[in-house]
């Protein structure tokens, strides 16, 4: 027996012996263990496995286990027993003759030596088959078209060399006809079999990311952000400062002197040393101040509608021009041009060289003209005014090149963008609180600010692409806003009250304010990262032309 | 008669990988124009002398790699007969669309229809410019189907399946299934091509809305 169990396991699956119409004859008495064994060996039909085999087995035994497990599989495969029994029951006989002549054939004469087959061995197949047969179809309750392919597997893990699947020809057939017959009964081809690519296919991406985590404002105020010191580097009193939105009391000249215009006098604070000094005292109030381009002479607009001009270093008037005839709210420099505006909307143009100062004269504003400013090319002035309009004027002409009506308030603030020459910024007042900004070529307006107050000056930053802008109600601050995309990149609360005037320094880093609440105060808002900025800037910040004044 | 057989067996994959080529981008095509994955993940690529969208996700890629990959090996071996790409509700789980390729083998299959391309391959080989028209002119009717296919309202994916001969070499990712196919189908034929060695039938069938 020893000998015969390595060779045992070759045979086929154990899926055999489930009609218990066709147990052997003989009683066994196998023990539990060598019954699965035998009963795997069972199901062989290789002629040459046979031959091994039959040494020890009654051919009887063999013949018809063989046949029962040719029928196991209905059984198995159909829960209801009616089908494979009837089966067995009506074909069992021929069947049997068959494979056992078959059986025979191929080895009759080994079978002689069966008859010294052990008595213990042929008690193999009992009733205690059942409860392990049982076991066994478990296996077989899978579709039909995993059969084949288990089949060998199962083999060839129990055994130690290859096997081939039977070869009879006879019970080929007959198996095929079967499980044919199981196939169409079960809706199953048996000539393929269905494979599915078992790994689930990825699933859209929803990245939430892409929807939720844009960006609010363009990424462009983000790069732009700078560090802008928000507290004053130096604060000096301005007592009696006139609280009047219409007028321009301060302003900073190219040799770094601050002039402000305080009631009826005007004072020079030197920014380098930091003296001061009182320039003059009229019997009017005074309501403009400018620093002529080299920085050599102040114009000093008065409430009568005179206009002086006076040598600062000298502190002489060098001469008085009269022909407006109420205030002169605002005055600016273009070399020896000398451009007055008015209370009653009239702009004079002074060449302060000649007697008959007055050059020409400009007549379109209805309201207080408050803002002025030459081009750096000098062949465009912009004014603002109290009549809510801007105009913008050819050098050598007296009616408007554009008249921009746009604002809803006076326009104080009037910049000309250093960097851009046709570019031109606007701020209106109180009603209106917008920065307009105009192609001074085509006459379009190309971009607009809401800034939420009234917007009282505006500076372009020589260092950035950057201007400022001062306000009134309610902040009283300070705007930095970077060109062209319009993003506020920082406000400064900078006052008590409206801010009424601003200037830049000339190296362009410092903007001095003043406001009502008789405080000027300075501000590094552009500090250079250009260390030679500084000094330059003295002398870039405006052509330096000799004036001779008369 | 010696050099035949060479040649044969370099014909079949040749042939093979014309075919799973066409599979890749015929797959591509209909989970883009089904829309199974969003539009911004397929990029337009020259192929078959028209443009053809494949997915750009590294995911699907490679999903679909792996398939093709085993698909080229079997058709080498010739041992499938049909491909399926079933489209399935994700919500109920439903096959919604299914997409048939028979794979007809010349010579080997005893079909009329491969019999015909037998006999018609057999005159004169076929070129590879015939080749690609034809399959210029499937992949154009995949993408002209949406036009009649309904509209797909829930999400879907999509499942690979494959008619395998028996005997054929099954790797772990490869497990037995059902048909999946759609009860009542209303089903459209869409053109065919072949190359010397394989004939490709296309079929298209789809639950009605009712």
């Amino acid at each position: 027996m020893s000998t015969k169990s390595p060779v045992t396991p070759r045979y086929g699956p154990a899926f055999s012996l489930t009609s218990p119409n066709s147990h052997p004859p003989h009683p066994h008495h196998y023990t539990k263990d060598s019954y699965s064994k035998d009963s795997s060996f069972l199901n062989a039909s290789n002629s040459c496995s046979i031959k091994n085999s039959l040494s020890d087995y009654s051919t009887a035994d063999y013949s018809s286990f063989s046949i029962k497990s040719d029928f196991s599989k209905p059984k198995s495969l159909f829960k209801s027993p009616k089908k494979p029994q009837s089966v067995i029951d009506s074909t069992p006989s021929i069947l049997q003759l068959n494979v056992v002549t078959n059986d025979w054939s191929s080895k009759t004469n080994i079978s002689n030596n069966n008859s010294q087959l052990s008595p213990k061995k042929k008690k193999a197949v009992t009733d205690r088959f059942i409860p392990k047969v049982v076991g066994v179809t478990k296996l077989d309750e899978r579709p039909e078209t995993r059969d084949t392919s288990s089949d060998p597997r199962e083999s060839l893990a129990s055994s130690d060399t290859a096997v081939k699947k039977p070869s009879n020809s006879s019970r080929e057939t007959l198996r095929s006809s079967h499980d044919r017959e199981i196939a169409d009964a079960c809706g199953i081809s048996l000539s393929h079999r269905i494979l599915e690519f078992q790994p689930a296919p990825p699933s859209r991406t929803h990245d939430l990311r892409s929807v939720y985590n844009r960006p609010v404002k363009p990424s462009v105020a983000a790069v732009n952000r700078r560090k802008v010191p928000t507290c004053p580097e130096r604060v000096l009193d301005a007592p009696g400062i006139l609280d009047d939105y219409y007028l321009n009391l301060l302003d900073w000249s190219c040799g770094n002197q601050v002039a402000v215009a305080l009631e009826k006098a005007v004072y020079v604070w030197n920014a380098e040393t930091g003296s001061v000094g009182e320039l003059l005292e009229s019997r009017d109030y005074i309501s403009s101040v400018k620093w002529s381009c080299d920085g050599a002479y102040l114009s000093v607009g008065l409430g009568s509608g005179e206009v002086q001009i006076w040598d600062v270093e000298e502190q002489t008037k060098l001469r008085s021009m009269f022909g407006q005839t109420s205030r002169v709210g605002v005055t600016c420099w273009d070399r020896h041009i000398l451009s007055s505006g008015s209370r009653d909307g009239h702009i004079f143009n002074h060449d302060v060289r000649i007697a008959q100062h007055k050059v020409s004269e400009m007549n379109h504003h209805q309201g207080e003209v408050c803002g002025l400013d030459w081009r750096s090319d000098s062949s465009q002035l912009a004014s603002g005014g109290n009549d809510n309009t801007v105009c913008i004027w050819d050098a050598r002409s007296t009616v408007p090149k554009f008249t921009k009506t746009n604002h809803k308030a006076a326009v104080k603030a009037v910049a000309w963008c250093p960097w851009q020459m046709n570019l031109l910024a606007t701020g209106g007042g109180t009603y209106d609180k917008y920065i307009h900004f105009w192609n001074t070529t085509t006459g379009a307006r190309v971009n607009s600010i809401d800034t939420g107050s009234q917007v009282t000056s505006i500076k372009w930053s020589q260092h950035y692409k950057e201007l400022v802008s001062t306000h009134g109600f309610p902040n009283n601050n300070l705007s930095i806003w970077s060109y062209p995309s319009c993003t506020k990149i920082v406000d400064v609360v900078a006052h008590d009250s409206r801010v009424l005037h601003a200037t830049l320094s000339p190296d362009g880093q410092t903007l001095a304010t003043c406001a009502s609440d008789e405080n000027l105060k300075f501000w590094k808002i552009f500090e250079s990262t250009k260390k030679s900025a500084g000094k330059e800037g003295v002398i870039q910040s405006k052509e330096i032309s000799t004036v001779g004044i008369r | 008669m010696n050099k035949a057989p060479t040649r044969d067996r370099l014909s079949i994959r040749g042939s093979s990988k014309t075919v799973a080529e066409f599979f890749e981008y015929s797959i591509n095509t209909i989970l883009y124009q089904r829309g199974i994955y969003p539009a911004d993940d397929f990029q337009q690529v020259k192929k078959y002398g028209i443009n053809v969208l494949v997915t750009v996700d590294s995911e699907v890629k490679a999903y679909i790699r792996k398939i093709m990959g085993q698909l080229h090996k079997w058709l080498v071996g010739g041992k499938i007969q049909k491909l399926i790409v079933a489209i399935t509700s994700k919500e109920s789980g439903e096959v919604v669309e299914r997409w048939q390729f028979d794979i007809h083998i010349s010579g080997k299959d005893t079909d009329t229809a491969s019999k015909e391309t037998d006999t018609k391959t057999n005159g004169d080989k076929k070129s590879d410019d015939q080749i690609q028209q034809e399959i210029q002119a499937i992949m154009r009717q995949i993408t002209a189907s949406v036009s009649f296919l309904p509209v797909l309202e829930d999400e879907c994916t999509f499942n690979v399946l494959v008619y395998a001969e028996q005997d054929a070499p099954v790797p772990p990712e490869w497990a037995d299934s059902a048909n999946r196919e759609i009860k009542n189908p209303e089903q459209v034929q869409l053109r065919s091509f072949s190359t010397n060695e394989h004939k490709i039938d296309t079929l298209v069938a789809y639950k009605l809305d009712r």
